[in-house]
């Protein structure tokens, strides 16, 4: 008996052991889940022939403060920022870089030209949403699982054209802009739903631009065409080349209304007096002003030394709709989790947008409202201090 | 329709100017040399830079030509030392290597901030109906002085018969007592100096993006082929009627979106129509 007692004891100590040994292992695992970071990715064009490297700095600030503060529920953020250089191979190997190695959550802050149309497809196959800082081609604004913070060039075009008919009371609109294929069906669509809201019709469309063409022919016609106001949707080097043609040729009164990419410190200084009274398109609080609600954004950036420009407050805005959806995430954060909390955001308000940020199950657009901004002396000034909201055609 | 087609003269000017610089160096060393705008606007951007130094317009336009020439002359050096003896073809081909790496190094030191560039007598215009810049003017007179000038030195003087010879056949040219490295070398350094002036006179006038300016390298090639790479007076021609062509076609919407490869269809016929007396076998 007595060695029967002894060994059932004995058992129970090795059971008791390796129930301990059980527990505290996962103790352990649960512990190191809790620590483990929770990746967040972006895709940028940094290197290439454009680049757009401010946004995915400016969250990287926001994320870093968050860190700083304690990150969510005790852990940090990892942010991976990926550079697609401004190539297309190099944006879908980001993307299986960012969702299928590093396992990443959620996408937040990416800027560039061309990532959307390549990897939206993989979003929805590997079920991962993109809060996108500066979306630029259609796909951007066409896909369930992007839904970029910008307002985008297309909208932007129909907000300009609609700034030109319905505020300046302009009734020759004109449109001048790149032969970019890509890019198409969206100005294609802007001036359909700016036909349907204004009731007017464009006086010229000319879409025939390439980046290095001399544009003086290109104004000819415009001023052939009586145009009142011109939508120029050229990047920064032809809004230059523009505006130093227009003042050649001495063309006096049509408005000149340019999109977001030229709202930039740089081209107002290599404008100087030659841009006066040309307009553009502020996607966002224009950085130039000096409204309140750029106080907190303004400050980070500083403290960060991020450039103060558009894409910067895209990106602070993208990482800012990303924190504010984890906080609101209960139990686990995983790729799912975080999923459902940003489709659950209703009504999300930014101090630097006009529109509420939404990540719907349809094509996502959601900033709809810009600000106009003007150059006077080389400087930017803000012309309406409401947000112009661009309605839904058929409104 | 006729100031649509004068509105393209400055874009003519601009690549006659750079057609002059690109037969110019296919005579003299025989290169077909891809990189010439590519040169000219990295010398161009150097004054740029030296202008926000706060130096004056006409120094800083020295500074960038020495660039532009400094630049040409490493280039010159680096062919005459390593791609001497090769065929044309190769050299050329050596050029198109030299203009991607121009612009990924352009990229790097000069950031990708827009630039207005200053024109050399700002205010100056000539008034056809459409506003012609002095820019535009300036890169047509240039063009023509290039194009005579150098086209009177290769045919009148002895310097030009030498370049000639060092161009068709240099181990020969140097055999017979050229100094044919040392020839080929200055020629890339006047190049350089043509070429950075060009584009300094082309930029006030168009998008001045490094590499639009760099690829403005293509119809000044098509120009220059009007002349078949050999004279001067024919690129001169053929670069104004490429940019009066082209400001032409936006005249009409038909063929607007088509505008920029009608350089190279004038290519093609004026190829047809040079080679029209050949034998298909003999032609080859």
């Amino acid at each position: 008996m007595p060695s029967a007692k002894k060994s059932s004891s004995r058992a129970s100590i090795l059971g008791a052991a390796a129930l301990l040994t059980l527990l505290l292992g996962a103790a352990q695992t649960a512990l190191a889940q809790n620590k483990a970071p929770i990746k967040i990715g972006a895709i940028s064009s940094l290197t290439g022939a454009a680049v757009f490297p401010e946004s995915s700095q400016a969250a990287k600030a926001v994320f870093d403060r968050v860190n700083a503060a304690g990150g969510i529920g005790g852990r940090m953020i990892e942010y991976i920022s990926e550079d697609d250089k401004f190539d297309p191979a190099g944006a879908s190997q980001a993307a299986r870089r960012l969702i299928d190695d590093e396992g990443v959550v959620a996408l937040a802050g990416s800027a560039s030209p061309i990532e959307c149309n390549v990897n939206a497809a993989f979003y929805a196959q590997r079920s991962v949403l993109s809060v996108s800082g500066v979306g630029i081609d259609t796909k951007c604004f066409t896909s369930a699982n992007i839904a970029p913070v910008n307002v985008g060039p297309y909208s932007e075009a129909a907000a300009a054209m609609y700034y030109a008919s319905n505020t300046l009371k302009r009734g020759k609109v004109c449109f001048v802009g790149n032969a970019n294929p890509a890019q198409n069906a969206g100005y294609d669509g802007a001036v359909a739903r700016w036909e349907k809201l204004s009731g007017q019709k464009l006086a010229l469309l000319d879409r025939t631009l390439r980046p290095g063409d001399d544009l003086t022919p290109t104004l000819l016609k415009v001023q052939r065409a009586g145009c009142e106001a011109v939508i120029f949707s050229g990047v920064e080097p032809q809004v230059v080349a523009w505006m130093n043609a227009a003042s050649t040729q001495k063309i006096k009164g049509i408005d000149f209304i340019m999109l977001s990419a030229a709202y930039t410190d740089r081209l107002a200084k290599a404008l100087g007096n030659v841009g006066n009274g040309m307009y553009a398109i502020s996607a966002f609080e224009p950085f130039s002003g000096s409204a309140g609600t750029l106080t907190d954004w303004h400050t980070l950036m500083n403290a960060s030394k991020v450039p103060l420009n558009s894409f910067s407050q895209a990106g602070y805005v993208a990482a800012n709709v990303m924190v504010d959806a984890l906080k609101k995430v209960k139990g686990e954060i995983t790729r799912q989790s975080v999923t459902a909390a940003l489709r659950g955001l209703k009504n999300y308000r930014s101090p630097l947008m006009g529109s509420a940020y939404t990540f719907g199950s349809g094509a996502n657009n959601p900033n709809q409202s810009v600000k106009i901004v003007r150059l006077r002396g080389g400087q930017w000034v803000t012309v309406n201090t409401t947000w112009l909201r661009l309605p839904a055609a058929g409104q | 329709m006729l100031q649509s087609a004068l509105a393209g003269l400055a874009a003519g000017g601009a690549y006659a100017l750079l057609g002059a610089c690109v037969v110019l160096l296919y005579r003299m060393v025989g290169v077909l040399n891809f990189s010439t705008a590519a040169v000219g606007a990295f010398g161009a951007y150097a004054s740029l830079e030296f202008l926000d130094l706060g130096w004056p317009y006409w120094v800083a336009a020295l500074g960038g030509i020495a660039v532009g020439t400094l630049l040409s002359g490493g280039i010159g050096w680096v062919m005459s030392r390593w791609f001497f003896e090769v065929s044309v073809g190769v050299r050329s081909t050596v050029t198109i290597a030299l203009l991607i790496g121009l612009l990924g190094l352009a990229h790097r030191a000069f950031g990708d901030a827009p630039k207005a560039v200053p024109s050399a007598f700002p205010g100056a215009s000539l008034d056809l109906g459409v506003t012609i810049s002095s820019d535009a003017l300036l890169a047509l007179g240039l063009a023509t002085a290039l194009a005579l000038g150098v086209g009177a030195f290769l045919n009148r003087t002895l310097l030009g018969v030498q370049l000639r010879a060092l161009s068709e056949r240099p181990t020969t040219a140097e055999l017979l007592g050229i100094p044919a490295r040392r020839l080929s070398l200055l020629v890339w350094l006047f190049g350089g100096a043509a070429a950075t002036v060009a584009v300094l006179v082309i930029a006030p006038t168009r998008p001045a993006d490094f590499s639009s300016l760099s690829f403005l390298v293509l119809p000044a090639m098509a120009a220059a082929l009007l002349g078949l790479f050999q004279n001067f007076t024919a690129t001169l021609l053929g670069g104004v009627a490429v940019g009066l062509l082209e400001g032409l076609a936006t005249y009409f919407d038909a063929v607007s979106p088509y505008r920029s490869v009608l350089p190279f269809v004038m290519v093609l016929l004026a190829l047809l129509w040079t080679q029209r007396g050949e034998v298909w076998d003999a032609a080859r």
